[in-house]
């Protein structure tokens, strides 16, 4: 519906403007911290203003629309849009981005990963000392799935849980699927059920909760 | 103060079972590790939404909340609350320092619970970085963090307030500054603690001796600190158990193994963890001028934190207490403790004895005639006894220089990496962040680079059924000894396992061979010595591990082959003659294999005496002899089986009877008397 915003934003996903709740939400995890997560296959990281309209803005001293990371199957790529540096090195054209590179925007630093080998969601971690807006523990760009549980190679490393918990996308609906019985919203499922945007999942040992993001 | 417990007590009963309410539908209604009695989104407190629960203390529930304007802070509920335990929060309210979690405000809802609101901190507490540190934090993390513990403790300390609860879950970071939380509350936790109902073990790990009778002075803090220091330093607590009362028998009683901590870190935990808390050291100034200083406001240097004065990175008042330590704290600073190679504790000996005799000699304490006497009665008995000392003398320098040179192989082997792993210079952002005199601001930054992850805890590989902390203490102590703890326990087992076999070989040589041939004897001690060599050095390292067994007999095998060659090789060096009455009884292979077995003059051949070794070391379960976690240090059945093993070997193998089942039961001694052992009780301890 904004002309504007898709001429900016080329893939063939929705547009900006057509942006469905599960495109942004924020995952609580009760015990271990708050998660940004995008599910589109191209974010924006910018600042946090209004006409910026970053997916991932970060308080920092970088410009509105700084870099864009864009998903294609497995690999991801990092288009600039101002300086960005991997690794320290300056690119001036998109780049792929391997697990484990520092990419630097502005006096921003984050690092890739791709802790599950499974999954091609990926995790921005914070180098330096600066935050998103709103606060967010971490940035997850959630592909068709997201793992939570003890295990240091998932997306969300639960330390006290006993087994991991699967988030999954079924066209735009989301799921969660876990070993045995949990609750969803009060209501008792077993294995797996599908979550709205204010859900809130727990267990024996386990709850979170989803917080949609209002645009 | 009994009131103030039951009462605890009661709110912690009833944060445990929240009761569900129009305002929280999706609370559920069981306890749990990590179950909170409201859900993110839920707003009990007017101005607030929460979001998630970020823990639970002994006093009930923290919340991650956002105001309604987006300030961010943490709340704390308080359930059932009593006069007493808010006048401790507000006596802090207004308490300000840099090192201290600020404490906005107390609010009531509509309920009347009553919520303390908090500075919200994103960083990681300390718990977690020690837990991402099994095997100890680097050095210069350990003095940034500690400075900034200390800074907030002695700020505590100069309003009059005793923290009662530090401990590493209360201490966080916050974009590279240290915050203590939980003061305030603490004081009536610490109290409730003592009926050991609610709280887990892991609580009671920093609890100072004299809190059994009730005694809170600023000591207990200063106590805290020492635990916390070495848990920081080592990667564990000085003081573990399975139970609350076993840990807290301990604080009363036993004294803390500082063998893995160097200096001066090991005589400034000392000086902390006395039980008498009127020995203890009194102020955290005091203690800090015992420590190097690390550069702290040069914001992301993280080089070697050393060679700065203490003056400034504390109150200058507080250094100023003790003149005297700051000065040897000054000496001291430019010595990275971990990285030096402790000298050779047998030559320490030797030397510090000499230099004792010596200095006892010259100050005239000992009249001149008895100076000669010692002196005529020493050439004497150099004379007399030549022959043997010199054999003796001859046997024991090799063995020293083989100690020796394993020693220094593998302690630098072991120190390498304590020494560079974790000092990351790597360029550092310097984000603008005033000097804060004593704040903590390099370690965070020093420690990002090195671990991409600061959201990922360390994997965890059983179901989290028990606490973290419990498990980590308990799961496989021995496991986790850090290399130079186990060396240091090692060769202290080899020198007191030559100590036995001497004994022991003396002994048998006397009793059970009926002689005293020096060269018989030298024989025995040497191989017995070197047998045990050969099996606490692997058994040391295989200790706390799960191993094939099949596989230690096969690499204890190959041992006893060289043991074998060894023993051969020191019979001919020592001109021993070892054919006497070997043939009775004859060996069952004799009529296959005598020809190889046998020199032409008898005695048994080198590959009689491998074959005899390879198989006494293969058949034996020699590493369970020097396993720390065998019943008791000295056990019969052991040094029977190693003897029914060498005589059965003998019908196979000719060796000279006695002397094979001597040396079999003289290594068992020697393994067993010389071996690490933890008593039962306290196998919790490391």
């Amino acid at each position: 519906m904004d002309k504007r915003t898709n001429l900016y934003s080329p893939s063939p996903h929705p547009a900006r403007g057509l942006a469905r709740p599960i495109d942004r939400f924020v995952l609580w995890v009760d015990g271990v911290g708050g998660y940004l997560v995008c599910t589109r296959d191209e974010v924006l990281i910018g600042q946090p203003l209004p006409e910026a309209e970053a997916d991932v803005p970060i308080l920092g001293d970088l410009s509105r629309r700084h870099a864009k990371i864009r998903r294609d199957g497995e690999a991801y790529l990092i288009e600039p849009r101002r300086p960005v540096r991997l690794d320290g090195r300056a690119i001036d054209r998109p780049a792929g981005l391997a697990d484990g590179v520092s990419i630097e925007l502005g006096n921003v630093r984050l690092r890739f990963r791709r802790p599950h080998p499974l999954s091609a969601t990926a995790r921005l971690d914070f180098i330096s000392n600066h935050r998103t807006q709103p606060s967010a523990d971490g940035l997850l760009l959630m592909a068709e799935s997201c793992v939570l549980g003890p295990g240091a190679q998932n997306h969300i490393a639960c330390g006290n849980w006993s087994r991991d918990l699967i988030l999954y996308r079924q066209a735009d609906d989301l799921y969660c699927r876990r070993d045995g019985r949990f609750q969803i919203d009060g209501r008792t499922v077993a294995e797996n059920g599908k979550l709205s945007l204010k859900s809130c999942v727990s267990g024996e040992d386990f709850s979170l909760s989803i917080e949609r993001l209002s645009k | 103060m009994s009131a103030a417990v039951v009462s605890l007590n009661d709110a912690e009963d009833e944060a445990m079972n929240p009761h569900v309410t129009e305002a929280e539908p999706e609370a559920a209604s069981r306890p749990a590790a990590m179950k909170f009695a409201y859900a993110s989104g839920s707003r009990p407190l007017e101005g607030y939404t929460l979001k998630r629960g970020i823990g639970r203390g002994g006093f009930g529930e923290v919340y991650f909340a956002v105001s309604d304007a987006g300030k961010e802070v943490a709340l704390k509920l308080i359930r059932r609350n009593l006069d007493v335990e808010l006048r401790g929060v507000t006596q802090c309210l207004n308490l300000k320092h840099p090192n201290l979690l600020s404490l906005f405000d107390i609010k009531q809802d509509e309920r009347g619970d009553n919520w303390v609101v908090m500075e919200y901190v994103a960083g990681d507490s300390l718990e977690a970085l020690v837990e991402r540190n099994p095997d100890g934090v680097p050095e210069n993390e350990v003095l940034a963090w500690f400075q900034g513990i200390a800074a907030g403790v002695c700020y505590l300390h100069d309003h009059g307030i005793v923290h009662r609860d530090l401990k590493p879950g209360n201490i966080f970071s916050d974009e590279g500054i240290v915050k203590i939380g939980d003061y305030g509350l603490s004081k009536f936790i610490s109290a409730s603690r003592r009926s050991g109902q609610t709280e887990s073990v892991g609580t009671v790990h920093y609890m100072a001796p004299e809190i059994s009778n009730g005694r809170y002075g600023k000591e207990i803090d200063i106590y805290a600190l020492g635990i916390i220091l070495y848990e920081m330093l080592t990667g564990h607590v000085p003081f573990e158990g399975e139970s609350v009362g076993e840990v807290l028998m301990k604080h009363l009683t036993a004294e803390p193994n500082l063998e893995g901590v160097a200096e001066p870190y090991r005589s400034a935990i000392a000086k902390t963890l006395t039980k008498d808390p009127e020995a203890r050291i009194r102020t955290v100034g005091e203690l800090l001028t015992l420590l190097p200083v690390p550069t702290i406001g040069t914001v992301g240097n993280v080089h070697k934190g050393v060679g700065r004065p203490a003056a400034g990175a504390m109150d200058a008042e507080a250094v100023r207490t003790n003149e005297s330590a700051a000065a040897e704290a000054r000496g001291t600073s430019d010595v990275i403790p971990v990285a030096a190679l402790p000298e050779e504790p047998i030559w320490r000996a030797v030397r510090t004895s000499w230099h004792s005799f010596t200095r006892q000699w010259d100050s005239g304490g000992i009249p001149v005639i008895a100076k000669g006497i010692i002196i005529l009665g020493g050439i004497y008995g150099v004379l007399a006894y030549f022959g043997p000392l010199f054999l003796v003398a001859m046997a024991a320098l090799p063995i020293y220089a083989v100690y020796c040179i394993v020693r220094v192989l593998v302690l630098d082997r072991a120190a390498a990496p304590i020494k560079t792993a974790p000092i990351k210079t790597a360029p550092i952002e310097t984000a603008p962040i005033k000097r804060r005199p004593p704040v903590f601001t390099a370690a965070f930054a020093a420690k990002l680079p090195a671990r991409p992850a600061p959201n990922a805890a360390p994997a965890r590989p059983s179901p989290a059924l028990t606490p973290p902390r419990q498990r980590a203490a308990h799961g496989a102590p021995a496991a986790r000894k850090i290399m130079r703890q186990r060396i240091e326990e090692l060769t202290g087992s080899l020198l007191a396992s030559t100590a036995v076999a001497a004994i022991m070989s003396l002994f048998m040589s006397v009793v059970h061979a009926n002689t005293l041939e020096p060269g018989r004897f030298a024989w025995l001690l040497l191989v017995s010595t070197l047998g045990a060599w050969l099996v606490l050095i692997p058994g040391k390292f295989w200790e706390g591990r799960h191993g094939e067994p099949t596989l230690r007999r096969l690499v204890l095998m190959v041992f006893g082959l060289a043991l074998g060659a060894v023993a051969w090789g020191l019979k001919d060096f020592l001109f021993v003659s070892l054919h006497a009455d070997w043939r009775l009884p004859p060996p069952v292979t004799e009529a296959y294999v005598s020809s190889r077995f046998y020199e032409p003059d008898g005695s048994p051949s080198l590959l009689a005496l491998m074959a005899y070794f390879a198989s006494l070391m293969f058949l034996v379960g020699w590493w369970k002899q020097a396993d720390p976690g065998r019943g008791a240090r000295l056990r019969l059945s052991p040094v029977l089986v190693a003897i029914f093993w060498g005589w059965l070997l003998s019908f196979f193998w000719p060796f000279p009877q006695p002397w094979g089942t001597m040396v079999a039961a003289s290594m068992s001694l020697a393994v067993q008397l010389a071996a690490t052992w933890q008593h039962p009780r306290r196998k919790g301890a490391v």
